[in-house]
Formats: C-alpha cells, sequence, structure tokens
C-alpha cells in the first residue's frame, strides 16, 4: 500500500469517527422519537396515580399554573375537596419527589414519594411498599400547621436526613396551601 | 477459539472484580441486596455482549489513533438506547434498574473489554468473552451482596423474596448497619477478593503437584 498523505491520513481520521457518531446519534434520534411520547404517558400516569393515592376519591382535580419562584413545590392541582401539591425537597442523595394531599381545611390525608435516590434499606425506606414505609409515611395524615422531625413526626431510624426532608416537603406543601388558599 | 479457557478466564482467572479489580465504583455503590446484585449483573451482562459483538465487527474499520473516542461513544449509545426502551416498554423494569443504568455507561469493564478483547477478536469469541465476563461479574457481585445484605440488613434475597422484604435470618435491631453504608463494601470487598486469591493459589499449587 501506497504511504497516504499526512492530509489524507487526518481526514480519514476525522471523517471515520463523523461517521460512527453520526450513525449513532441518528439511532438515538430515531430511538427517541419512538419512545418520548411513551415516556411522558408513563410520567404522567405515574403522578396521577399518587395523586389518586394521597387523595382517594377526589374529582375535578385542575393543575394550578405556578408563577415565580415557588421554592420546592413543582406543581399543585387544586379541587374543591382537596389539593395534591408536588414538592422536591433535598434528601441525603439529590431530590425526593413527594406528592401530598392536603384537605381544604389545611390536614394532611397522606403523601406518597413519586421518586428518589436515597440509600437503600435507609432513606429508601421512606419510600417502601412495606410496613416499615407505611408506618412512617401514615404519621402525617391528619397532621396540620408546621411539622417537625423529633416533635409531631418520627424520623426513620438510620435515615434522619431523609425524615427531614419528607418533612420539610410536607411542611412546603401545607405552607403552599395556606397562602394560596387560605387555609 | 477456546470455550473453555474463556469460560475459566470470565470466571476464575480474570474475574473482572477480583482479578482485574474493573468496575470498582459500582461494585461498592449497589451491592446492598440481592435483587441489586442481579439487576445490575445482568444489565451489564447484555451491553457487554452487545458492544462487544458492535464493536468486534468494526475493529478492522475504526482505525486504531481513534478507537477511544469510537468505543465510547459505540457504548453510551448503546446505554442510552437500551435506557429509553426499557424506560418505554417496560416502566416497571426500568424504575428499579433506574439507577444502575447510568452507570453501565462509566462501567470501564466494557470498555477494558472492548479494548483488550473484542478490538482482536472475532464476533463469536467477542460475544462468549462478553458472557463469560459479564457471569464473572454477576457471580463476584451476587457473593458482595449476599455478605453485605446478611450482615447489614440481617436478610436474604432482598428485593426478590418475601415481597420484596427478604427472608430475615438475624433478627432487626441486631445487623450491623454500616456493612451496607459504604465503608461496609470496602471491607467486603477486601475480604472477597482475599478469600478469593487464597483459593485461587491453592488451586494453583494443586495443579503444580498434579504435574509433578
Amino acid at each position: 500500500m501506497k504511504k497516504e498523505s499526512t492530509v489524507v491520513y487526518f481526514l480519514r481520521l476525522t471523517v471515520t469517527l463523523l461517521l460512527i457518531c453520526g450513525i449513532v446519534a441518528a439511532v438515538l434520534a430515531g430511538v427517541n422519537t419512538i419512545t418520548k411520547d411513551k415516556i411522558a404517558a408513563i410520567q404522567e400516569q405515574k403522578t396521577l396515580d399518587a395523586i389518586a393515592e394521597v387523595l382517594p376519591g377526589v374529582e375535578g382535580l385542575e393543575e394550578m399554573t405556578l408563577s415565580g419562584d415557588t421554592g420546592i413545590v413543582k406543581s399543585a392541582y387544586a379541587s374543591e375537596e382537596g389539593y395534591a401539591v408536588e414538592v422536591a425537597p433535598i434528601g441525603f442523595d439529590g431530590e425526593v419527589t413527594l406528592m401530598v394531599g392536603i384537605t381544604s381545611r389545611g390536614e394532611v390525608t397522606g403523601i406518597s414519594v413519586i421518586s428518589h435516590t436515597e440509600t437503600p434499606g435507609l432513606g429508601a425506606v421512606a419510600a417502601a411498599k412495606n410496613q416499615r414505609g407505611e408506618a412512617f409515611r401514615g404519621q402525617f395524615v391528619g397532621q396540620s400547621g408546621s411539622l417537625a422531625v423529633g416533635e409531631n413526626v418520627d424520623a426513620i431510624s438510620g435515615a434522619t436526613i431523609t425524615s427531614k426532608a419528607v418533612t420539610e416537603g410536607v411542611n412546603a406543601a401545607l405552607a403552599f396551601v395556606a397562602k394560596n388558599f387560605g387555609g | 477459539m477456546n470455550v473453555k479457557k474463556q469460560f475459566e478466564e470470565g470466571l476464575l482467572t480474570k474475574n473482572p472484580v477480583l482479578v482485574q479489580l474493573l468496575g470498582m465504583c459500582s461494585v461498592l455503590a449497589i451491592t446492598t441486596s440481592l435483587f441489586n446484585g442481579l439487576g445490575m449483573g445482568i444489565s451489564v451482562t447484555i451491553i457487554l455482549i452487545c458492544s462487544n459483538v458492535l464493536i468486534s465487527a468494526l475493529r478492522k474499520v475504526i482505525p486504531s489513533q481513534i478507537r477511544i473516542a469510537s468505543y465510547i461513544v459505540i457504548i453510551a449509545g448503546f446505554v442510552t438506547i437500551v435506557d429509553l426502551l426499557l424506560q418505554a416498554f417496560l416502566p416497571d423494569l426500568a424504575e428499579s434498574l433506574g439507577v444502575f443504568i447510568p452507570l453501565i455507561v462509566v462501567n470501564c469493564i466494557i470498555l477494558g473489554r472492548a479494548e483488550a478483547f473484542a478490538s482482536k477478536n472475532g464476533v463469536i469469541a467477542s460475544a462468549l468473552d462478553g458472557l463469560f465476563q459479564g457471569i464473572g461479574y454477576t457471580v463476584a457481585l451476587v457473593a458482595m451482596c449476599v455478605i453485605r445484605e446478611l450482615l447489614g440488613s440481617g436478610t436474604f434475597g432482598g428485593g426478590l423474596l418475601n415481597g420484596g422484604e427478604g427472608i430475615r435470618i438475624i433478627p432487626e435491631g441486631y445487623p450491623a448497619m454500616q456493612m451496607i453504608m459504604p465503608v461496609g463494601g470496602f471491607l467486603t470487598l477486601g475480604f472477597v477478593v482475599a478469600g478469593f486469591q487464597y483459593y485461587m493459589r491453592r488451586r494453583q499449587s494443586k495443579k503444580k503437584e498434579g504435574v509433578k
């Protein structure tokens, strides 16, 4: 084989890498187009499931348009009977996204963890579908006003930071409802 | 091509975790319950086979000067495709594996095998290499998971058996929680690697005696 010139050598490298990147990008774009709508629908369904869990039997919820800086409140749904507020406080390892259900009288009806990345076996208990997880989430039901770990909330053992984050989220949701609906 | 030798390399003499010490980051992070270990092990095995096959098929096309960049693009592309497909079509599985999938891209076993094996060998041999290295990785992970879960949470089969709670062996309140924290990961890894090396030494010296 005849020795190629420097220009051809660099062109060959660049074009090959460009082609590989181009093909991978094209395939990814294709896969993204196929899956985009499905993933969005699944995400929406998850939010709806979380609302149904914290406000059972409540109908006619409408999403509110949030304006300005709402802090950790991500979205809110209102109806005459109650409100569902999505909050994302910072836990031990990133955001813990929660749905908090609140009655029109300002009492918590339930909380549901939508997504989190807490330590398995410790912070993850807050979201676990087992006895310990349900006991932790259950103690928020019926509470109102302002909550604090150690006073009216028992922390999960070994996961004080996660417990405080969840409490902070519930407080933010209660404050949001009180501010916007005079709760 | 020597299937038996490849199998032995993946599982024992060149075990990715216990001998090559590759991908330690994910090994330490996720070996806290049996489900995590199996999930991560199987995900890595599948990606490893796919990337090995593709890289082996392209090994004559990719110039050696830009091979690392090309491998990374191919591996990251594969992982993202698998991630998107799982999220769209198997949302339950995607939710449980959510944390592992991005970890696979940075798992150096995949790049390590692409560089050390797939770029020099044929497609079928590379696929087998991916399978055996993946099995070796999974076995090491599961061993770590069983030890850490038993000592740290006092259970066996967490996330899989008994409705996700695992079978309780040590009563609640007694397990040493540190074992499922990072420090327990380092301790367990050290002891498992030491035990494995001891076993390999004895195996080797027995083989030598057999020759004499």
